[in-house]
């Protein structure tokens, strides 16, 4: 019997079963001892998005310490069929040779030298060639670098101070666009974002109307990817408009593609939308987990470019530029986007189906590379959290707050593994939505 | 880093006077709930007095119906006594236990028993902070009192205006024990009231009447501990000693606000 398996047996009960145990006790002793110990010398024990309280504590590990192709281990040695794919950088399959083997070599080379190395050349022209619409690249580390790139090189090109953003789009951890709204940064950084419901042509008008003049760029995901919401593709009006009142104000467009490229389309999520972008970033699985982010231009804004000092101490490193080379090449190899959407759509097809035979309105919303699943008759998610604890203590990890992903190391075995897994998890949702029934709860 | 009561500008002097008086009229009434002693002494029509700061906002008010464990407001029965402070200061002095300008000025009969048994409920739940031997129920009710009226005195200042406007609103359940009160959230107000422990509890089901989030310590002991900051609430999260559940947003957008709320009493006098 698999380690899946061994766990599904070892399950924990009802949420409130596993609170009145408290976890020190449970399968994720270990996870919660190096939790203690974190919490003693870092702040908030693990911060940010991968905070214990953003999951459900109980259900999930804090720590993990190995992957493999879709499989996730943590501290405890629970397996976990993967759907974060490490926040949606791995699209290959944790530890895929194709991609370790030439990074791994380029490593034991050197990875971070006085100069950058060729591969910068070769994967700058091989994105240039294979983006929509794009001239030019800079490397970066992380999205926050891309889109902060992005959004200053449209507001020094344009001498324009204002940044038109989606409610609830995420575009990194900046003080110009972090939820960190302390009044220092709302006086300074954050002054002059403003934002407008996504697919709201009315509001993004009345906006620019009241700002005109006075607007550098907009920044969007290719399709609105909330934390805590459905997902939202966008309406064909609404590029347009958003290209339309770009072209008015001379502002500049930017796409932010870190967290969907590649899944949706290999020349850009914004050619899979129709889009035309004067900018574009992309990250996380460019280089399936190495460290690299990329903003993407059009030669309008290449002198502007030129002119910024661009630096950090790792950006140039080597391996994470090899790795992206040969995650470009084993994606194609592994048959792309079209492959994810065949296994999201299969993914997606099981889960709304069984939820709706066991009496629930799940659905799945986003792309089906990038699916995630909500209850219509809780928009406050507490089904999501149950029905998510419920998948962890049978083996699949699945976010209760977060977009999921599918790479191209899952496998039809690990969907239809997945939708066992969750008709035992909506059977438990109904049993329990039942005992509170008839309870009176 | 501590700051000093000169230093704040006159809003947070304001919001601090309101905020140090919230919390006297919160404690005293949970304290008179608690203790069996405080409510054989009040006096025999209960008592209802309200205290007005110049310069911080609208009138507070204390309610104890006599020999109720019940506390809060009685409809119809009218303020005996007014206990006006001429500045913020003033007001934050008195309630720091620093010497200060305290005006009583008498509503009607039994204005000096008001006050007295206001000063005696007062001290009381500082005792019952404080004493060891207080019981882990009393303890608990004491400090949650103390933080989810904190929340609602300061939830409308300047400084949190713009986190007020990302944190959604709705009504987040809390619950420790027998303990469970509703914390309604709307655009810059925060209202707390107190609630059944059946009507806070986890919803299997999730209807209309469930609130949008919980808050739920597992017992008395570790509300202590989280609130008392014995125990870091990020770790207690994590251990499942506290849960939150439902729609996180608004829970995490309070823990901000409670940060505020910290500040505010390590304000030094």
């Amino acid at each position: 019997m698999s380690k899946v398996a061994d766990e599904r047996s070892n399950a924990a009960g009802s949420l409130a079963g596993e609170r009145r145990a408290g976890i020190s006790g449970s399968r994720f002793a270990a996870s919660m001892a190096y939790f203690e110990r974190a919490a003693k010398v870092i702040p908030g024990g693990i911060y940010g998005s991968k905070s214990p309280g953003f999951l459900v504590p109980g259900h999930f590990p804090y720590y993990l310490s190995r992957a493999q192709g879709s499989r996730i281990y943590d501290v405890d040695g629970n397996e976990f069929i993967d759907y974060l794919c490490g926040y949606g950088s791995q699209i290959v399959g944790y530890g895929n040779p194709a991609v370790d083997g030439p990074a791994l070599e380029q490593a034991r080379k050197g990875d971070l030298l006085n100069q950058p190395h060729p591969a910068m050349v070769e994967l700058a022209e091989r994105l240039v060639g294979l983006v929509d619409g794009m001239d030019w690249a800079v490397f970066v580390k992380n999205g926050t670098d891309a889109t902060t790139l992005a959004t200053s090189i449209a507001r020094a090109d344009t001498g324009k101070q204002i940044i038109v953003a989606a409610e609830g789009a995420y575009h990194g951890a900046a003080n110009w666009c972090s939820t960190n709204v302390f009044p220092v940064f709302t006086q300074a950084e954050q002054r002059d974002v403003r934002f407008f419901p996504y697919n709201d042509v009315q509001a993004l008008e009345a906006l620019f109307a009241e700002h005109r003049g006075r607007i550098a760029c907009i920044i969007l995901t290719p399709y609105h990817h909330p934390t805590y919401k459905p997902q939202q593709m966008p309406t064909p009006e609404f590029i347009a408009a958003v290209e339309r009142l770009c072209r008015a104000e001379g502002a500049y467009f930017i796409v932010d593609d870190i967290r969907a490229n590649f899944r949706l389309d290999m020349h850009g999520s914004h050619r899979f939308f129709g889009a035309h972008p004067d900018l574009v970033t992309m990250g996380k699985a460019l280089a399936n987990g190495y460290p690299i982010s990329v903003l993407l231009g059009r030669d309008s804004l290449r002198k502007t470019a030129s002119s910024f000092f661009i630096t950090g101490t790792y950006w140039m490193s080597a391996v994470p530029m090899i790795a992206a080379l040969a995650t470009l090449d084993e994606m194609e190899r592994l048959g792309g986007a079209a492959r994810l959407a065949a296994l999201g759509g299969m993914l997606k097809e099981g889960l709304e189906s069984l939820g709706r035979e066991a009496g629930f309105c799940a659905r799945v919303s986003g792309p089906l590379a990038i699916p995630y699943l909500t209850f219509d008759e809780d928009t406050d998610l507490y089904l999501n959290q149950r029905f998510c604890a419920a998948m962890a203590d049978r083996g699949v990890f699945l976010h209760p707050h977060h977009n999921w992903f599918i790479s191209l190391a899952h496998t039809e075995e690990d969907i239809a593994r997945t939708l066992d897994a969750a008709r035992e998890a909506f059977r438990e949702l109904r049993q329990q939505a039942r005992g509170a029934d008839s309870s009176g709860g | 880093m501590k700051t000093n009561f000169s230093q704040l500008t006159l809003e947070e002097k304001s919001v601090l006077a309101r905020l140090k008086a919230s919390l006297a009229l919160r404690l005293a009434e949970e304290a008179c709930a608690c203790d069996t002693g405080l409510q054989r002494a009040c006096p025999p029509r209960g008592v209802s007095m309200k205290i007005s700061i110049r310069g911080a906002g609208p009138v507070l008010g204390l309610r104890v119906p006599q020999g109720s464990r019940r506390s809060g407001p009685r409809p119809g029965r009218r303020p005996s006594l007014l206990l006006f402070f001429p500045s913020a200061e003033a007001a934050v002095r008195v309630f720091s236990g620093v010497k200060g300008t305290a005006i009583p000025l008498p509503l009607g009969a039994g204005a000096l028993a008001a006050l007295a048994f206001f000063r005696k409920t007062s001290s009381r739940a500082t005792e019952l902070l404080r004493a060891p031997d207080t019981s882990k129920e009393t303890r608990a009710r004491l400090l949650l009192a103390a933080t989810l009226y904190g929340l609602e005195a300061i939830a409308g200042e300047s400084y949190l205006v713009r986190r007020m406007q990302i944190v959604p609103d709705g009504v987040v359940g809390v619950r420790a024990g027998e303990i469970a009160y509703r914390v309604a959230k709307k655009g810059r107000i925060i209202h707390v009231q107190k609630d059944a422990p059946s009507a806070v509890a986890p919803a299997a089901a999730p209807d209309s009447s469930t609130p949008n989030a919980l808050l739920s310590f597992a017992d008395y002991q570790k509300a202590i501990d989280v609130l008392s900051g014995k125990r870091q609430a990020v770790v207690a999260l994590g251990s499942g000693e506290v849960r939150i559940e439902g729609l996180l947003p608004l829970v995490q957008g309070l823990f901000a606000v409670l940060d505020r709320l910290s500040w505010y009493l390590g304000v030094e006098i």
